[in-house]
């Protein structure tokens, strides 16, 4: 992924970007009541696209079917959908945009795919049974103090440190 | 202050045109932080670069602040304008493990692989498209797998729901040592994510180990986390919510404006703590006080005289009872006895009021000792005060 004739920026000050992020979680809460979230708006997608494939299966199966014929028409969706433009600014500003798989150099492109496609849909499912995410939980969870949020973050990095290990190669 | 949550507006244009900008500067400071690089996101897991843990407790503390700020200034009620999730142990431990495994395996997570697809990363969108999948597998799996959604809901109580539970209740700690204690162990965090990055990584990470920045940066954590609770509105010396209206010092207003006052508040369903007090002192038949707060709550302490009717059982309590006198409720605030004096209404009971400022007010405006109070007490108050407090304190132990 190293390319010399884009000269990307390097990253700035962390900590600085984290009061960034504090501020933006600061203002979900006061202006929306709710904080951030990213897979709601992606389970959301989800029961768009099983609608469109299966629509009177979907409106009747238990979970999103209590989310109506409209699954898009949702806050989340929206606040993904921004996630991604600021996500586009910051990188073009920075001429951090590069298309193609990030993975170690002598690690193959197919293992980081399948890697990444097997940890999406584990993330995906646990989202849905934590009721969040880290952004929903891990942080908007913990800046409320809630008891679930902090144990959702401990048990994240617990389950992080334990497979880290033997996910490796795709970085060497 | 009122939220798209606290109005039920979030389903409402208005609200997704501000979801859509406040994604946009999430999105925006994720891509500063650097995480629209998985490599750079599973540095954590490999101690090589700690940027997931510098950010995230920085927004943690940062947005805390905030919240304990503005909520003991009386600008934001978290319990009824912020959406709150309840506590399920068992379901968000097993999630949390769980989606620890496929943030480690993938280097994603949801928002963070937002920001990598608009960064060109091909990872990125595979990843989305397995977290689309897994979203469906759960939808698929629900009926099997809900007695786990549902698994280990907290036993604690907070405003009137039960499995609301918030850490430093379950630590047994008060809010201000809480973010005291959360600051700190995040102070210490970021000295040993340098310290372990300077380790691990030598040439490029452990960049703020012992700088000038990095100290100045967590005392001014340190120091903000600790003064902030000086800025309650006790230590200020004014209450600045909604009771600064009314009867502040009823001495001072002439007969006339006081009687119309009460008129208003009386047409509006409210009776105000010195009231209650009074026509308890002086056992007033015509009144029915009940507690609408969980049993746990009332047990702990409740206005005397007042009977337990948790808010769920308060329609069939009073279908059962009857219409004698007036029947007034309250809670530790004004929220949910104000939820069941409409209920009641639409069922035909109109004698039915609810103490201003609920609870609190009760114990701030009557039974609170004159020599803590900020403002001067004549002597006739004073004696009230003295009276109530000797009857409502005096009982049950």
């Amino acid at each position: 992924m190293e390319s010399k004739t884009l000269n990307p920026k390097p990253y700035g000050n962390p900590y600085l970007a984290g009061v960034l992020l504090g501020l933006a979680l600061l203002a979900a809460f006061l202006v929306l009541g709710t904080g951030l979230g990213a897979s709601g708006g992606i389970a959301r997608l989800g029961a768009f696209l099983e609608g469109m494939v299966a629509q009177t299966h979907t409106l009747s199966s238990a979970y999103f079917g209590k989310w109506g014929e409209h699954p898009l028409t949702y806050y989340l969706v929206f606040m993904l959908t921004g996630v991604f433009l600021g996500g586009l600014f910051s990188s073009a500003l920075s001429r951090r945009i590069l298309f193609g798989i990030e993975k170690g150099k002598t690690a193959s492109g197919g293992l980081r795919l399948s890697l990444a496609l097997s940890g999406g849909i584990l993330s995906g499912f646990a989202a849905r049974l934590a009721q969040g995410c880290t952004s929903g939980q891990a942080l908007s969870g913990n800046a409320l103090m809630l008891t679930g949020s902090l144990v959702f973050m401990a048990c994240l990095f617990t389950g992080g440190y334990m497979v880290a290990y033997f996910v490796r190669r795709q970085w060497d | 202050m009122k939220t798209f949550y606290g109005l039920n507006a979030l389903n409402s244009g208005e609200a997704f045109f501000a979801s859509l900008v406040i994604g946009f500067f999430f999105g925006l400071a994720l891509e500063r932080a650097g995480f629209g690089s998985s490599r750079r996101i599973s540095g954590i897991f490999y101690f090589t670069d700690m940027a997931v843990l510098k950010v995230m407790f920085t927004a943690l503390i940062v947005a805390m602040l905030g919240l304990v700020f503005f909520s003991s200034v009386g600008l934001l009620n978290i319990s009824t304008q912020i959406h709150t999730l309840k506590t399920y142990y068992g379901a968000f431990a097993v999630g949390g493990l769980i989606f620890g495994f496929g943030f480690a395996i993938s280097g994603w997570c949801p928002g963070t692989a937002m920001v990598g697809l608009a960064s060109g990363k091909l990872d990125a969108l595979v990843f989305l498209i397995g977290a689309v999948l897994g979203s469906i597998l759960f939808n698929e799996l629900f009926p099997v797998i809900e007695p786990l959604y549902t698994w280990g809901r907290s036993a604690q109580t907070s405003f009137n729901e039960p499995g609301l539970a918030f850490i430093y209740q379950s630590l047994g700690m008060t809010k201000n040592s809480f973010l005291l204690l959360f600051t700190a162990v995040a102070v210490l965090f970021f000295w040993g994510a340098e310290y372990v990055e300077r380790m691990k990584n030598p040439e490029q990470g452990g960049d703020y180990f012992n700088s000038p920045f990095l100290r100045a940066f967590c005392l001014l954590l340190m120091v903000t986390a600790a003064a902030l609770p000086l800025l309650s509105p006790q230590n200020l010396g004014t209450r600045v919510s909604a009771d600064i209206s009314v009867q502040k010092s009823p001495e001072s207003v002439p007969s006339t404006v006081r009687a119309f006052m009460k008129d208003v508040s009386s047409a509006q369903g409210h009776m105000e703590p010195e009231e209650l007090a009074d026509r308890l002192l002086k056992q007033d038949s015509a009144l029915m006080v009940l507690d609408v707060r969980p049993e746990s709550e009332y047990r702990a302490f409740h206005i005397r005289g007042a009977l337990n009717v948790p808010l769920p059982e308060v329609p069939a309590f009073t279908a059962k009872n009857g219409e004698s006198g007036l029947i007034v409720l309250y809670a530790n605030d004004m929220t949910h006895p104000a939820q069941a004096r409409d209920e009641l209404f639409r069922m035909g009971f109109k004698k039915v009021t609810i103490l201003t400022d609920g609870l609190t007010g009760f114990l701030e405006r009557c039974l609170k000792p004159v020599s803590l109070r900020s403002e001067p007490v004549s002597t006739e108050t004073a004696n009230r005060i003295r009276s109530w407090r000797e009857y409502f304190l005096s009982f049950g132990s």
